[in-house]
């Protein structure tokens, strides 16, 4: 059962690591920005404390986190566009499908690697956060993180699978993710809590689940919130899980019949 | 069950995208659809070698894809040994093999071995390493383990026909397996499918080319596609008495056949 997801692990970490550069470059990238949000700290962080007072921690703290648990999103947000288009480029694609392997395990088989990747990412944030900036994490109540980082994936993943349906059919030119992405960086609470934004725009946050998933993680990791103190963050990213999960399955379903009647499996 | 391949009445119109111009002037209205294959109908028995000989756009890959389940017909019916296209893809899939003269369809960055090792996995086949260590032997490839992306097209080529025999199928798709090969590779390829998957492993097998001589060389059936339509099928024999020329060669048959009255 499980031989499929394990070969799709095996061949896309051979790939990756055959690109060394890009690994030490990755590990680059996230402390260079984890640096530049210290500094904004350093410049504004007075200014909004006001509005961490619920998690009881400073800009940098927020940020840091919520920057590590940034890389689950894009798992379940990106990956699956991302993969598929990769196969595509590659030529791969059609000759995966000639297999006898179903789509849902081949959609879950190459999100793997790059969850196991975002968990490298997080490993790097906190590993930072503790030992270079001393931040606290020792308020963490484990079980409520991993509920909503898993249900954060999965919710995630129903907007990624509705993206790769996408570019199954059109192959560039990515609406879904477009959208989610701007939108989940600007009000969704990931670089700034939405308690800044006016109201119109933290009334349009509460239709995303990154602003459930980011509160929710913040206040699990900080403040030790257990899971009866945060129902209605798991509420919602449950309603999201229920609703995208099976609308995306169906649409990537519905994409790839389209591709196969066009003939554009090959295609990219 | 005495057919391994039966097709019936099958149909495919290809619809061109919009165009660019079109779409800035708004306008919406969709090319006229192109007929890949029209009416094809025509079944295969066990064991049998048929050569699909076509100029370019005739509907080989088309008709070779809509096979393996990669296209999807707009009219007819497909039964691979007995499973309808369709309805029971999955088994389709592990019954077939297909292999074409596209070098993308492997990952470069790995191995060849490593390449093998991956697709045999998605056929959920055990003893992995052993079979892939026969099917090298079989194909004389010392070599598996370099990188794919260094390897010669021909070598490409083997690894292809490779992994189309991992899951042992039973129907072989080769579509225009030596359309980048040299004349010398070619011909060195054309006589390993012929001794050694035809006459050893006693595959059926269905084999797209333009080369008349290509197919005049390993395949016992010939079937004339020509802008979508069979012009005929059989041996050389039966295409010979449908042009009553008991002398003609392949290429005046196929001329005569298109060419009509």
């Amino acid at each position: 059962m499980l031989k499929k997801p394990l070969a799709f692990i095996k061949k896309d970490f051979l790939i990756e690591s055959s690109y060394k550069l890009s690994f030490l470059f990755n590990i680059a990238g996230v402390l260079v920005s984890v640096l530049t949000y210290f500094f904004i700290d350093k410049l504004f962080g007075q200014k909004i404390v006001g509005h961490l007072e619920e998690f009881g921690v400073n800009y940098f703290s927020y940020v840091l986190l919520s920057m590590a648990f940034f890389s689950y999103v894009g798992v379940g947000l990106g990956s699956f566009s991302s993969r598929i288009r990769s196969e595509q480029m590659q030529g791969t694609l059609e000759t995966i499908l000639l297999t006898p392997t179903r789509i849902s395990t081949i959609l879950f088989s190459m999100a793997l690697w790059n969850l196991l990747f975002a968990t490298l990412d997080i490993a790097i944030y906190i590993s930072l956060g503790i030992f270079l900036f001393k931040i606290n994490f020792s308020n963490i109540n484990i079980l409520s993180t991993l509920v909503i980082l898993f249900l954060t994936i999965i919710s995630f993943s129903g907007l990624g699978i509705l993206s790769a349906s996408f570019i199954m059919v059109f192959k560039r030119g990515n609406p879904v993710g477009w959208l989610i992405n701007s939108l989940e960086g600007l009000i969704g609470g990931v670089y700034f809590p939405i308690t800044i934004m006016p109201a119109w725009l933290q009334f349009a946050a509460k239709f995303l689940p990154i602003t459930y998933a980011v509160r929710a993680i913040e206040l699990a990791v900080y403040r030790g919130f257990g899971l009866g103190q945060l129902t209605k963050e798991i509420g919602f990213l449950l309603l999201f899980s229920f609703l995208l999960l099976p609308l995306s399955f169906t649409s990537f379903k519905f994409a790839l019949k389209k591709a196969r009647q066009q003939g554009s499996l090959a295609q990219y | 069950m005495k057919y391994i391949l039966e097709i019936n009445k099958l149909t495919k119109d290809f619809i061109p995208p919009l165009s660019f111009t079109k779409l800035i002037k708004l306008d919406f209205t969709h090319q006229r659809p192109i007929r890949a294959l029209e009416e094809v109908s025509f079944s295969l028995k066990r064991g049998g070698t048929l050569g699909i000989l076509g100029p370019n756009g005739a509907g080989k890959t088309t008709l070779l894809k809509i096979i393996a389940t990669l296209i999807l017909p707009d009219k007819g019916s497909v039964t691979v040994n007995g499973y309808r296209l369709g309805i029971d893809d999955d088994k389709i899939k592990s019954f077939i093999g297909m292999v074409s003269s596209q070098e993308r369809s492997f990952y470069w960055r790995l191995t060849g071995r490593q390449n093998l090792e991956f697709f045999a996995a998605m056929y959920n086949l055990k003893n992995i390493k052993d079979k892939i260590k026969k099917l090298l032997n079989f194909f004389e490839i010392d070599y598996a383990d370099r990188r794919f992306d260094s390897y010669s097209t021909g070598m490409k080529q083997k690894f292809a026909l490779i992994r189309g025999l991992l899951n042992n199928p039973e129907l072989l798709l080769l579509d225009e397996p030596t359309k980048s090969l040299d004349y010398a590779a070619a011909l060195n390829l054309r006589k390993f499918i012929k001794e050694n998957l035809i006459k050893k492993k006693e595959k059926t097998v269905i084999f797209t080319t333009h080369h008349i001589d290509e197919a005049l060389d390993f395949c016992n059936l010939f079937m004339i596609l020509h802008k979508g339509k069979i012009y005929g099928m059989g041996t050389l024999e039966e295409l010979r008495q449908k042009i009553n020329d008991s002398t003609a060669g392949l290429g005046e048959i196929f001329v005569k056949l298109t060419e009509g009255p």
